[in-house]
């Protein structure tokens, strides 16, 4: 009995377990199917509402493969030849392109790196990589290593760049792996666009940098924003405004502002991000100096808020008391989603994660469009932080001309500042950009200049002092891995990485509601078959069997969904198959079963003598199958992984099951008196 | 219920008919595949596919005729079941504006009045599909090897060597019955891509887990038939499990059939395969695999005259 108290419990735990990790994949079906019932504002009202709920089952849901969703599926590799083409000093050099040309003609199956043919040919004419690689002072074998370093750092650029723009492109769940150092498997469900996708995975890089907007004049725009939201227009967003609206736009501002600090609870998170934020770039400066700079940054600051909340300043407590949380949201649907923070003096606006879209469709909006002055841009930053258990994006109010494009940049190294300790990136210009670099710097000295790739705002230091010879350095990192992506993208302004497609399948969404449909029909006839012919052959030991096939059933969905495996249509098949072994496993206990009794032996012996025997050829044919199942999860890919995924779970559930709790069942059912027909 | 009762057949007296009915069967699918060469679908050679759905049946000369106009003369076009779905495939996968646009425009261009929406695309570039293909080659050896590796450790390395042979009988028939259906019902779409590559690994654990079961009553009842020789050993043991064996294999074909029938064109192939794959792995685990631990034990005890078994466990 303390033996089937233990199966009881570990039964039951383990059926617990699977239901509470399926249970998100139910709620999001439901929401999908009450979804499904509403239209326009009414689902767009419960999408708002059941907000949180909807995000938790997304991410707690079994996934659906691509070839059961339909969706786009590439492999990238870099382009050796173009990289090599992009590296030289030399671009002109025409034996060199003559041999680039030839290298691209190689075959890809060809054993042999292409960085060996390169030097085989440059050998051939009498010539080496350094010279149109290396520095003079570099030997030969250091201009390989640093080629091969370049290949290598293209990848990690390229990952960097295609993670940015399918954010920005707005795809769900899109997968982005970096696979054997060399080359990126991209995922996109539900996507059916190749030659937009191609587009968006091969293009350029642009870096750029841009200046931030004045707070003032940031925070102007935003109120005319806000306006445009409320209903109010303004005619001119920049000039005069009746005294009353000007007045309770400042007011709206201190409101706003106070409610962030109400509102994000951690008040020194914000600080906290904020001197993050504040990187600073500057040429080794002491700390006194840096000190001053900063009090003196902190005194204009000072001024820009007193402007700001101007005289109505007495107005700002009784405001804020008698504005709730929801007529805030009603007065000024703007700033309640992107908060402001009075102390930051910037005009740095704080999002909550799932109010992105909702802010970025709001600057989508024509009217809005209208009324943002042309040479202002609105842009997010790449990095978010969190408060309260939020995610917090911050969203920019850039100068749209970009001073500097990334072109100029020639090499850029993250690196821990042996004197403070802490990490940098340094970054080295051209000549020609240096010079615009020094003019830049030295007339925007205390204003922020944002580093933007592909629109994206990756960081926004303040421009300490005007930086000459163009050796920049920036400070302020929180990690040296935020150190190593500022170094990565900066470099990815420099150097385009040059991505080629070796690999892309579309599967368009009929196919794949085709394929699920098809497939989960037949594998649920062809498990009722079976289940009917146990009931048949075995009586109620087939029910048995039965039960322990459902509950395998439940495991393995259980498992998949717990560890946020993807369910393929091979996922399937493999389902399928397992359930077959788990079949098998229950004919031979049972067979052995009668053999016992057929040698009269009573029931309960032979069902002990039946486990007992049949357990060796159960272990062995499962670990058989489990070693074929790791090797096929080793060797396969995508959808091949999936089936072998699968497959091993369902060997795991299915050893449990058949040798744990049914013959628990058994064991308990004998106990009790009752007979139990093996047929 | 029981199909089987104490069933008494001389399975492996009849061994050496066997041998020759496989190695008959392996023969002419080698020559098929020889002659045919092994269908290798675009995963594992480079290539692009398109898989296309008319919204009005279309010949398949009308549709041949298009793609030569639009520069894909000879490509090759397989019906999907229906007049109005086509599979496009043609070797070539261009950088930049890819074949697969080019097959778009040229279907746009050249067949009027008809409308078709794309329903998957496949391009592979050769360098990846040389990497799947060995990949793919690894994997068949490596679960080979580990399948033998823990056999010898389980239970002698002569067992391991007939399931392992069995195994390879399995999968060349199995290969040489594709190439044949391949050649005969060419719409069934069996060809080696990595859907395959899954059915034929299911299909050696599949047969591994027959031959387990069996040699797995053949190491017990050695130890209770000390004085028997081993093939009558191996004969009790074949038939004591027969009933298990007829109804696994026959509920996990049943299984396979339904797959088949009704699980759609993408676990056609699979489906195809793994059902091959059950009746020759049901076959070879009496007639390849036992035959083999029989002829073996027969020779030492020939060498040995007289000592009978070697058995260690």
């Amino acid at each position: 009995m303390k033996k089937n108290l233990l199966r009881i419990i570990l039964t039951v735990i383990f059926i617990a377990a699977a239901i509470m990790y399926l249970l998100p994949t139910y709620q999001d079906y439901q929401i999908g199917k009450q979804l499904a019932g509403l239209t326009g504002q009414d689902s767009l009202d419960f999408v708002t509402k059941n907000a949180d709920k909807i995000k938790k089952s997304r991410d707690g849901r079994i996934k659906l493969g691509l070839d059961l969703k339909g969706g786009m599926y590439v492999v990238l590799d870099v382009d050796v030849v173009k990289l090599l083409q992009d590296l030289t000093k030399k671009k002109d050099d025409a034996t060199l392109n003559q041999i680039l040309d030839d290298l691209r003609n190689v075959p890809e199956t060809s054993d042999i790196p292409l960085m060996e043919i390169l030097k085989q040919k440059l050998k051939e004419k009498g010539l080496n990589l350094k010279s149109f690689y290396g520095e003079v002072r570099d030997s030969e074998a250091d201009v390989e290593a640093k080629l091969n370093k370049e290949v290598d750092n293209a990848i990690d650029r390229a990952v960097e760049i295609v993670r940015n723009r399918i954010d920005q492109y707005g795809v769900a769940e899109p997968q982005i792996q970096k696979i054997g150092g060399k080359r990126i498997i991209v995922e996109l469900p539900g996507i059916n666009n190749p030659g937009e996708v191609r587009k968006l995975l091969q293009g350029t890089a642009l870096l750029q940098f841009q200046l931030l907007k004045d707070p003032e004049s940031a925070v102007k725009v935003m109120q005319s924003i806000n306006s445009i939201l409320v209903g109010k227009q303004i005619t001119d967003s920049t000039g005069t405004k009746s005294n009353k609206l000007d007045s309770l736009k400042s007011k709206d501002l201190v409101t706003s502002k106070d409610s962030t600090k109400k509102e994000l609870a951690g008040k020194n998170d914000i600080k906290k991000d904020t001197t993050k934020t504040k990187k600073d770039i500057a040429k080794k400066e002491t700390n006194k100096k840096d000190s001053t700079k900063t009090n003196k940054k902190d005194s204009t600051k000072k001024t820009d808020t007193s402007k700001l909340a101007g005289d109505t300043s007495n107005l700002k407590d009784t405001s804020q008391a008698n504005l709730s949380e929801e007529e805030f949201k009603l007065k000024f649907p703007f700033f309640y989603l992107v908060r402001l923070n009075e102390q930051s003096g910037t005009a740095d606006g704080y999002v909550r994660e799932q109010d992105k879209e909702k802010v970025d469709l709001i600057l989508k909006r024509e009217d809005v469009k209208s009324i943002i002055p042309s040479d202002v841009m609105f842009a997010w930053s790449q990095r978010s932080f969190e408060t309260g258990g939020e995610k917090i994006f911050t969203l920019y109010c850039l100068k749209k001309d970009a001073e500097l494009t990334g072109k100029v940049i020639e090499d850029a190294r993250s690196n821990i500042d042996p004197q403070s300790n802490t990490p940098i990136v340094s970054m080295s210009m051209s000549s020609e950009g240096s010079a615009d670099w020094a003019r830049i710097t030295g007339a925007n000295i205390n204003k922020r200049c944002a580093i933007v790739l592909d629109n994206v705002v990756y960081s926004a230091p303040v421009i300490r002092s005007k930086i000459s010879g163009g050796n920049s350095q920036i400070e302020g990192m929180g990690s040296v891995q935020e150190a190593k992506l500022l170094e990565i993208v900066l470099k990815a302004g420099a150097l385009p990485a040059p991505l080629k497609i070796a690999e892309e399948r579309s599967i368009g969404p009929s196919l794949g509601e085709d394929s699920i449909k098809k497939g989960l029909t037949s594998s649920l006839v062809a498990l009722l078959l079976v289940a009917l012919f146990m009931i048949v052959y075995y009586r109620t030991g087939g029910s048995i069997a039965d039960l322990a096939l459902i509950i395998n059933v439940l495991f393995v969905v259980g498992i998949m969904a717990s560890f946020k495996a993807t369910l393929t249509l091979p996922g399937i098949a493999g389902l399928v198959l397992t359930l077959g072994m788990a079949v098998d496993t229950n004919v031979l206990i049972f067979e052995r079963i009668r053999e016992e009794m057929g040698s009269g032996k009573p029931f309960r012996t032979s069902v002990d003598i039946g486990y007992k025997k049949a357990f060796s050829a159960i272990i062995d044919a499962h670990v058989t199958s489990i070693i074929t199942g790791i090797i096929l999860y080793q060797f396969g890919t995508g959808p091949i992984q999936g089936f072998a995924l699968t497959l091993l779970f369902g060997l795991a559930a299915n050893l449990f099951t058949a040798i744990v709790i049914t013959h628990f069942i058994f064991d308990m059912l004998i106990e009790k008196g009752k007979h139990v027909s093996i047929g | 219920m029981r199909l089987f009762k104490h069933t008494d057949i001389d399975f492996l007296g009849k061994r050496k008919k066997f041998y020759a009915v496989s190695i008959v069967f392996i023969i002419v699918g080698l020559v098929v595949l020889f002659l045919k060469g092994i269908p290798l679908g675009i995963d594992f050679q480079g290539g692009t596919e398109m898989q296309v759905r008319f919204n009005a049946p279309i010949e398949v000369s009308e549709l041949r005729g298009a793609m030569d106009k639009a520069g894909f003369a000879g490509m090759e076009i397989k019906s999907m079941g229906s007049a109005s779905d086509y599979l496009l495939r043609t070797p070539l996968q261009g950088e930049g504006q890819t074949v697969a646009d080019k097959i778009q425009t040229g279907i746009k261009e050249n067949i009027a009045g008809k409308d078709f929406q794309v329903m998957r695309t496949d391009k592979v570039g050769p360098k990846i599909g040389k990497e799947l293909r060995t990949n793919a080659i690894y994997a068949i050896v490596f679960s080979l090897l580990g399948i033998l590796i823990y056999l010898a450790l389980r239970f002698q390395f002569v067992y391991a060597v007939g399931a392992v042979v069995g195994l390879f009988h399995d999968v060349l028939i199995t290969i040489s019955a594709v190439a044949i259906f391949d050649a005969i019902f060419p719409q069934l779409q069996l060809e080696f891509n990595q859907q395959m590559l899954a059915a034929f690994l299911t299909l050696i654990g599949f047969s591994v887990n027959d031959t387990v079961i069996i040699f797995d009553r053949i190491r017990e009842n050695i130890k209770l038939f000390k004085n028997e020789d081993i093939e009558q050993v191996m004969n009790k043991s074949v038939n004591t499990t027969l009933s298990r064996t007829i109804i696994t294999s026959g509920t996990v074909f049943l299984t396979v059939l339904v797959l088949f029938i009704f699980g759609g064109e993408v676990l056609r192939a699979f489906a195809f395969t793994f059902a091959v794959g059950v009746i020759t792995g049901t076959y070879s685990s009496v007639f390849v695999s036992s035959s083999i631990v029989v002829d073996w034990k027969h020779r030492i005890i020939d060498k040995n005259k007289g000592r009978v078994s070697l058995s260690k466990n």
